[in-house]
C-alpha cells in the first residue's frame, strides 16, 4: 500500500495555518473599457489574477487540490458593457501600503482594465457579489427613432407590468422588473436617447440593461438590436436595510 | 493591386456583440508589439481561431525574431470562426490583421503557419476572406508574398499552388532572411518571379513556382519535382537548422492572452529535436538533432518569463522533455522555488520507465492527477517494429511506480493500422490496459473506493513523409471499424475505459498527405463544398469531402491506402530534413524484420545523415540517463 497522501499544506497542521478572514482584505476598484468591455466575466477574473501576479503583489494562496489565489469579485458585468465601478477584493499574506499596491498593479495592468482606488476592509465583511445589490447605469441608444418619451413610457409600462420575458441563449428567463428597475430617466441627446438606470439585483436575479432596453424598443416598434446600444456602469452600492446606499470604498 | 494599409478595427467593433467569443477578435493583451510602424510588414496568420493557434509557439518564436528587426513588424491573424467570417462577407469587411486591424492583403508578406494537414482548407478560406488570390499564379506583382512553414509543410505539395515559398526546418532565422530580401528585392523594383527567384537562393526556402512536375515510370501516381530549366533552383531543397538553441530566447510566447486558449500556460522550449527513432514520427525524424537548452538558462527564463507574464502554469515543452540530460535538476529546482507560489510546473508526456514516474513526482509534487503513457502498440513485436524502445516490464514497471506513489488513474495511448499489425496485437493492446489495471489493484486495493482505473486512447495510423513508414498505405477505413469492434469486444473489465479516433477524419488526413501537386484540386472542391475547420470533431464533415473526391476523379480510400514501391520517386522527394532516404528504407527494411535501433543520443551514431548533411550534431548537456 502507498503511505499517507502528502498534503498541500505541507507539514504544517491545520490549527496552524492562518484563518482567511485573518488575513488582510485589499479592495481594488477598477475600470473596463474601450475594446476589453467584450471580455467576459472568467476573462476578465483570469486577467486580474494574471496582474497581480505580475505586479507581484504578496497574495494569499489557497490550501485546496489546485492552489488557487485568494479573490473574489464582484457581480459579472454582461459582455459589451464598460464599467466605471467594478471591484475586487484581495486576501493577502501580509500587510502592504494600499497606494504602492495600487501603483504596483496600474503598472502591470492593461490601461482598459486600469486600477483606480485601493483600500483595506474588514475581513469579515460579506462577499461582495452578493453585498453589491445595486447598480447605476449609463446607456445610450443610438438613432432611437422613438424618442425619450416614447421609450421612457415603454420602460414605465414594463416596470409595471412587472414580469419580463427574455431569452438567455435558447433558455427562457424571467425578471421582475418592478423591484429589479429602481428608478429611470430618458432624455434625448445628439445621437440618440441617454438613459440613466439605477437598478437592484437579488436572489431572484439581477437586471440587464440590455434584456430592458430590447424588451422596451420592440413595444415603441423599434428593432433591437446591440449595435445601437452603448451600456456603461457608473456606480455600485449596497443597499442597506433602510435603505441607504453604502459604497464599497 | 496592393490594398492600402489601414486600421479598419472600427468596421469589425460593431459585429463583437453578434458574435461568439468577442476576445477572439480585440488584440491588445498584455505582451503583443503594438508598435508596428514597419516599414516592412509581414503577417503571421494561423489559421484557426484565436484560443488553438495564440499557443503555437513557432508562431511566437517567429513573431518575435521579426518585431526585434529594425525597420520590421510583425503582426498576428487568426481566422476568424463561421459565425464572423459570414458577417464580415455580408458586411464587406475583410480578414484583418490583430495588432493594426489592417487588412492581410495590404501587407508586404502573409506567413501560413502549418502545424497539420486538416488546416489546408483554412488556408483557403483565410486567403478568399483577405481578398488575396488564393492561387500564387493569380496574384498581382504587388499583391503579398505568401509564406508557409511548421511541421505540415514537408508535403506541402498539394497547396503547392497556393504559397510563394515555403520555408523548411527551423525558421526564426530563415523568416527573418527571407523579410529582408523580399525588402530588398521590392526596393529594387525587381519583378515578382525575380524576387521569387531570389527567395529560391536562400538556404531551406522552396519556391513551388519554379518546378514542374514529372510523371514518369520511377514514381508514383503524384509525381515528383524537378526544378524548371534555367532558374537555378536547387534539385534538393534542404531545411534550416539552428545548431544551438542556447543562442535562441527560451521563452517565445510573451503575449498573455485575455481567452483561454488551448494550452494556457507559459511554455519554455527545453530542448529540440528527438532521436529516440520511433519510425511513425514525423516530427522525430524532422526535427532533428536533438539540441538541448542548458539548466542555468531554463531555470532563469522560466523565473523571468513567469514574472513577465503573470502565468500560474510553466510548461517545459518538446518533443521528449524527460530524456533532457538535466531534466531531474530542472524540476526539483522549479518545483522547489515557484511550488508555494501556486505555480504548477507541467510536462507534455512522461517516459514509460520509473524515471518517467519519478519526473511526474517532481512535476506534481503531492498533487496527483492521471498519469500519462503511450505504448503506442499492444505487443513487443509490434513495438519492435515501431522502434518504440519500451518493454512489457517497463510498462509493469511505470504502473507499479506510478500507483505506488499515489496516482490512480492511468492513461495510455496506442495506435491501430501500425504496418504488419495482427487481430493479436490489438487484443494486447486490452491485454497490456488490463494488466495494468491489475497491478493497479494489487498495488491499492479492489473495489470502486479504490479509484483505480486506466483508460486507452487509440489512434489510427496515418503514414506521413520522411518516415520510414512513408511508403505504407494506410489501413482501409473498414478495417479500421472491424478492429475497432475487436477491441471493444475483448475487453470485458469495466475498470478500462476505451475511446477511438473517428477513422473518416483519419483517412482524409492520410490521403492528403500522401498526395502530390494535383491534389490541390481536391482541396478547393472541398473548401468550395464547404468545408472548414476539418480537425474540429464538430465541424468535420467526411460526405463533403467524399463528393468533393468524386467531383475530381479521387477515391479517398484509394489515394490513402495506396502502398508506394520502396524505389519509386516520391512526390517529396526535393525537399530534405536532412534525414537520408537510404536511411528511411534502411529503416523500413529492419521495422520488417523487427529489428530495432538505437538513439544516437544515448549510443554511437546510427547514420541518419542529418549532422553531415546539415553541418551541425547533437548538443547534449550532461550524460542522458
Amino acid at each position: 500500500m502507498s503511505g499517507p497522501r502528502p498534503q498541500p499544506w505541507g507539514d504544517a497542521k491545520p490549527q496552524d495555518l492562518a484563518l482567511i478572514k485573518e488575513l488582510p482584505r485589499l479592495r481594488v476598484e477598477y475600470r473596463k473599457d474601450d475594446r476589453l468591455a467584450y471580455l467576459g466575466h472568467l476573462e476578465v477574473l483570469e486577467t486580474v489574477s494574471r496582474c497581480i501576479r505580475r505586479a507581484q503583489l504578496p497574495f494569499s494562496v489557497g490550501n485546496g487540490f489546485a492552489r488557487r489565489m485568494r479573490i473574489q469579485f464582484s457581480q459579472a458585468l454582461p459582455v459589451g458593457a464598460s464599467s466605471d465601478c467594478e471591484y475586487f477584493d484581495l486576501r493577502l499574506g501580509e500587510n502592504i501600503d494600499p497606494d504602492a499596491a495600487l501603483e504596483r498593479l496600474a503598472a502591470a495592468t492593461p490601461a482598459a482594465l486600469a486600477p483606480s482606488r485601493a483600500a483595506y476592509v474588514d475581513g469579515r465583511a460579506p462577499a461582495l457579489e452578493s453585498w453589491l445589490t445595486r447598480s447605476r447605469w449609463s446607456v445610450l441608444v443610438k438613432d432611437c427613432a422613438a424618442g425619450a418619451d416614447a421609450l421612457s413610457g415603454r420602460v414605465s409600462a414594463l416596470k409595471e407590468a412587472g414580469d419580463l420575458e427574455y431569452l438567455r441563449g435558447e433558455k427562457v428567463k424571467h425578471i421582475d422588473v418592478s423591484s429589479a428597475l429602481v428608478s429611470f430617466e430618458a432624455m434625448d441627446v445628439e445621437g440618440g436617447v441617454a438613459l440613466v438606470l439605477d437598478t437592484r439585483s437579488s436572489n431572484a436575479g439581477a437586471l440587464r440593461p440590455q434584456i430592458l432596453i430590447d424588451a422596451a424598443l420592440k413595444g415603441a416598434g423599434e428593432g433591437s438590436g446591440y449595435d445601437c446600444l452603448k451600456v456603461r456602469r457608473v456606480s455600485q452600492a449596497h443597499e442597506a436595510e433602510d435603505g441607504s446606499l453604502v459604497s464599497p470604498l | 493591386m496592393k490594398a492600402e494599409r489601414e486600421n479598419l478595427f472600427h468596421l469589425l467593433e460593431p459585429l463583437l456583440p453578434h458574435v461568439e467569443h468577442p476576445s477572439r477578435y480585440l488584440d491588445h493583451e498584455w505582451g503583443a508589439c503594438e508598435e508596428q510602424d514597419g516599414p516592412f510588414h509581414l503577417c503571421m496568420c494561423y489559421a484557426d481561431v484565436y484560443e488553438v493557434g495564440q499557443p503555437n509557439l513557432g508562431m511566437a518564436i517567429l513573431y518575435n525574431a521579426v518585431n526585434a528587426q529594425p525597420g520590421m513588424s510583425c503582426e498576428r491573424a487568426y481566422l476568424p470562426w463561421k459565425d464572423m467570417a459570414a458577417l464580415m462577407r455580408e458586411r464587406g469587411v475583410p480578414m484583418l490583421s490583430l495588432e493594426g486591424a489592417a487588412p492581410l492583403a495590404s501587407f508586404d508578406a502573409v506567413g501560413f503557419t502549418l502545424a497539420h494537414e486538416l488546416i489546408w482548407t483554412n488556408v483557403i478560406e483565410a486567403l478568399d476572406l483577405a481578398g488575396i488570390a488564393v492561387e500564387a499564379a493569380e496574384r498581382d506583382e504587388d499583391d503579398p508574398i505568401i509564406l508557409a512553414g511548421g511541421p505540415s509543410a514537408w508535403n506541402c505539395e498539394p497547396m503547392a499552388d497556393v504559397f510563394d515559398a515555403v520555408l523548411l526546418g527551423d525558421g526564426e532565422e530563415s523568416i527573418v532572411e527571407v523579410c529582408e530580401k523580399i525588402r530588398e528585392r521590392r526596393a529594387a523594383g525587381d519583378s515578382r518571379a525575380e524576387l521569387l527567384l531570389g527567395l529560391s537562393k536562400l538556404r531551406g526556402v522552396y519556391v513551388p513556382s519554379l518546378y514542374d512536375v514529372v510523371v514518369d515510370e520511377a514514381s508514383t501516381r503524384w509525381g515528383y519535382a524537378v526544378p524548371k530549366p534555367g532558374t537555378g533552383a536547387p534539385d534538393v531543397v534542404t531545411k534550416s537548422c539552428i545548431p544551438d538553441l542556447a543562442a535562441t530566447p527560451a521563452v517565445a510566447g510573451e503575449i498573455v492572452p485575455y481567452m483561454g486558449i488551448v494550452q494556457d500556460r507559459l511554455s519554455l522550449e527545453v530542448l529540440r529535436g528527438c532521436a529516440r527513432g520511433c519510425r511513425f514520427c514525423q516530427a522525430g525524424m524532422t526535427y532533428r538533432p536533438v539540441r538541448e537548452r542548458p539548466f542555468e538558462q531554463v531555470v532563469e527564463a522560466g523565473e523571468a518569463g513567469l514574472a513577465a507574464s503573470g502565468h500560474d502554469e510553466i510548461s517545459l515543452t518538446s518533443l521528449s522533455t524527460t530524456d533532457h540530460s538535466q531534466c531531474a535538476r530542472i524540476l526539483n529546482r522549479m518545483h522547489a522555488d515557484l511550488g508555494d507560489r501556486g505555480i504548477r510546473v507541467s510536462i507534455p508526456s512522461q517516459r514509460l520507465d520509473s524515471f518517467g514516474v519519478e519526473m511526474a513526482l517532481a512535476v506534481g509534487g503531492g498533487k496527483k492527477g492521471g498519469l500519462t503513457f503511450a505504448p503506442e502498440a499492444g505487443s513487443q513485436r509490434l513495438r519492435d517494429v515501431i522502434n518504440k524502445n519500451v518493454t512489457e516490464d517497463d510498462l509493469e514497471r511505470a504502473a507499479r511506480n506510478a500507483f505506488e506513489n499515489g496516482w490512480r488513474r492511468c492513461k495510455l495511448y496506442f495506435m491501430m493500422g501500425l504496418p504488419t499489425e495482427t487481430d493479436e496485437d490489438i487484443v494486447g493492446i486490452v491485454r497490456a490496459a488490463e494488466r495494468v489495471l491489475e497491478i493497479g489493484r494489487e498495488v491499492v486495493g479492489r473495489g470502486y473506493k479504490s479509484g483505480v482505473s486506466v483508460s486507452i486512447s487509440v489512434a489510427v495510423f496515418v503514414p506521413k513523409c520522411y518516415t520510414p513508414f512513408q511508403w505504407c498505405g494506410q489501413l482501409a477505413p473498414e478495417e479500421v471499424r472491424r478492429r475497432q469492434q475487436l477491441l471493444l469486444h475483448s475487453c470485458s473489465d469495466r475498470g478500462v475505459r476505451i475511446a477511438y479516433h473517428d477513422s473518416s477524419t483519419s483517412l482524409v488526413e492520410g490521403a492528403i498527405s500522401k498526395m502530390g501537386r494535383a491534389g490541390f484540386a481536391l482541396l478547393r472542391e472541398a473548401w468550395s463544398r464547404g468545408c472548414r475547420f476539418d480537425a474540429w470533431t464538430s465541424e468535420f464533415s467526411f460526405d463533403r469531402w467524399a463528393e468533393a473526391a468524386a467531383a475530381c476523379g479521387y477515391d479517398l480510400e484509394d489515394i490513402a491506402c495506396e502502398q508506394f514501391p520502396l524505389d519509386a520517386r516520391l512526390p517529396w522527394d526535393h525537399t530534405s530534413p536532412g534525414v537520408s532516404k537510404g536511411f528511411l528504407q534502411r529503416e523500413w527494411r529492419r521495422a520488417a524484420e523487427g529489428v530495432t535501433t538505437p538513439d544516437c543520443t544515448r549510443t554511437s551514431c546510427v547514420g541518419c545523415g542529418v549532422c553531415p548533411t546539415l553541418g551541425v550534431s547533437n548538443v547534449i548537456v550532461e550524460e542522458r540517463k
